[in-house]
């Protein structure tokens, strides 16, 4: 006898539970706490998490603080909302609720990313992210006081591999997976200032794995025809301290890129290109 | 900024150099070595006469235990003190992010610390790491360790192995050995992607393919090595080796040392006096 609903469409459940890693404030601890919300079809975490801030209270009755998370366009371009969803790093806008049930009907598990300093809950601080942009000069140096003229053009075939790397949001994923990506977090000494804790900050991360990320846009602006006139400069910053040689090949970065950005493909080009400029670095002075 | 780059540690200051001196001494000259060291051990399998003449041949190279420490010791020491630190600078997460590269990366480290202990004592059980009497006499040969004598090759190895009943050594170097190849293999691939050799996906799965075949056969090489250990017949594979000696001598292709003996070998004789026939 065929056991009676296999056949049916699956049914949905009523309430939504979700065990959130909260904490309270930077440097403070961390504590897990529970929320049920109603279940609504189509929905994302971004709006269980908008329920949750608006009952703001645990599923045992407890008012508490409304959740805090971070969140911007909704549809998966700014990376803003990335946080670590049942176990693995991704968007909350993307983060469909009626696919996560149907991997674990019991229990949506969120997480603020573990790489970087948390600020409050599920809202972190992905400056480091940002300063390692920074590092490789991640930009096209066009500041001047006179007209450059028209660009170059640029070849079919280099548009075709450079798009794919332009497509990178700064959402972090590729870091927050990585084995070498390892999180830096200072906290503030009493009476420092804002820049001396900034400029403490700075050293810091300086002394960091730089991430695929960064490697992936040196590439990128290393290909480029006006970008590669300061390649050198990525070029050192890629053979220095924290650089491409701190790449483990354990290639979780290009796994878990919501953009599907070739990123180890750069990271093997950013090894080229410094076997290359430590060579000539080397041999040419 | 000077004073700032005085003051980072010189790993950090030089740590693309240091790690790209890792990568290449895994290359060369540790893993050439260790499919060199491999491959003449299967030769064993082929007889203990096959065996003892490139050991001879091996030992005719002057200035050995120079060429030793700058080429094998040297580079190993080097590699593996530098390898525990990077092993360092990572933190694992195989347990979160299943995918196969990931659980490759964790395999290298974990083969990287089994190969540090496999290959420290292997040198220590076989080699004895110095020559210096005073170190045989009260360290290495009371704890039962450098036990290989060159020209009694085979013997003198099967006899080593067989210590503890004759399954406590093999088991512990096949562990290292399939360690170590798992390790050069891996290390290869991750090697060809650290030097810009194969860049996109594609071609790193056909390298993934080329690096496993490699290994498959230095595994092989090492799984017959042990499996031709265990089949030598100590006894019968000394008179061949003395036998190989005398001529050699005579035809002054070695020139006499009891060191590189069993016979010659005074610690070991002291230690273990041979059973006087009864008149």
């Amino acid at each position: 006898m065929i056991a009676p609903g296999s056949e049916a469409p699956k049914r949905k459940p009523s309430k939504i539970n979700v065990r959130v890693l909260r904490q309270d404030g930077p440097g403070l601890p961390q504590y897990w706490e529970r929320h049920q919300v109603d279940y609504e079809p189509d929905m994302n975490v971004i709006s269980v998490l908008q329920k949750i801030a608006a009952q703001a209270k645990t599923s045992d009755g407890k008012k508490v603080s409304p959740v805090a998370w971070d969140c911007g366009c909704l549809e998966e371009v700014c990376g803003s909302c990335t946080m670590v969803i049942n176990g693995r790093v991704r968007q909350s806008c993307s983060a469909l609720v009626d696919r996560l049930v149907e991997d674990n009907p019991e229990e949506i598990e969120l997480q603020p990313m573990t790489k970087f300093p948390v600020l409050r809950d599920l809202m972190i601080d992905r400056s480091r992210l940002f300063h390692n942009l920074k590092r490789v000069k991640a930009w096209v140096p066009v500041d001047g006081s006179y007209d450059m003229g028209a660009g170059p053009r640029i070849s079919r075939a280099d548009q075709e591999q450079n798009y794919p790397l332009s497509q990178c949001m700064s959402c972090g994923c590729c870091l927050e997976a990585c084995p070498q990506f390892t999180k830096i977090e200072l906290q503030r000494q009493p009476g420092e200032t804002d820049e001396s804790y900034d400029l403490r900050k700075k050293e810091a991360y300086d002394q960091g794995f730089i991430g695929a990320h960064a490697i992936s846009q040196a590439m990128l602006f290393n290909a480029h025809p006006v970008g590669k006139n300061i390649a050198d400069e990525r070029m050192e910053a890629l053979t220095g301290t924290g650089g491409i040689a701190a790449c483990g090949n354990a290639q979780n970065c290009v796994a878990v890129c919501p953009k599907e950005i070739p990123l180890t493909t750069s990271i093997a080009r950013a090894g080229r290109a410094a076997t290359v400029y430590s060579f000539r670095k080397f041999f040419d002075r | 900024m000077t004073s700032n780059s005085s003051a980072l540690s010189f790993f950090h200051r030089n740590e693309f150099l240091i790690r790209r001196l890792h990568s290449l001494s895994g290359l060369v000259p540790v893993g050439a070595y260790m499919c060199v060291h491999l491959i003449t051990n299967a030769s064993l399998l082929a007889g203990a006469s096959v065996f003892q003449n490139n050991v001879f041949t091996i030992h005719s190279i002057p200035f050995l235990p120079l060429v030793e420490w700058a080429f094998i010791f040297g580079p190993i020491l080097f590699h593996a003190a530098v390898g525990v630190w990077i092993a360092q600078t990572g933190k694992s997460n195989v347990q979160q992010y299943r995918y196969t590269h990931n659980r490759r990366y964790s395999w290298q480290r974990m083969t990287g610390y089994i190969a540090i202990i496999f290959i420290f004592t292997h040198v220590f059980h076989l080699h004895g790491w110095f020559h210096m009497d005073w170190w045989l006499k009260s360290v290495a040969e009371p704890l039962g360790m450098a036990q290989f004598r060159p020209y009694n090759a085979a013997s003198s190895l099967a006899d080593a192995m067989n210590d503890f009943g004759g399954i406590v050594w093999p088991i512990f170097y096949l562990v290292g050995v399939l360690a170590c190849t798992f390790h050069l293999a891996n290390g290869i691939w991750t090697a060809g992607i650290t030097w810009g050799l194969w860049l996109t996906p594609k071609s790193q799965n056909r390298a993934s393919v080329f690096c496993a075949i490699f290994g498959v056969f230095i595994g092989a090489a090492g799984i017959a090595s042990l499996v031709a250990v265990k089949t030598t017949d100590s006894k019968a594979a000394k008179v061949i080796e003395d036998e190989m000696y005398k001529v050699r001598v005579e035809g002054h292709m070695v020139k006499p040392d009891d060191h590189k003996r069993t016979d010659g070998h005074q610690h070991k004789e002291e230690r273990k006096p041979e059973p006087v026939a009864a008149p």
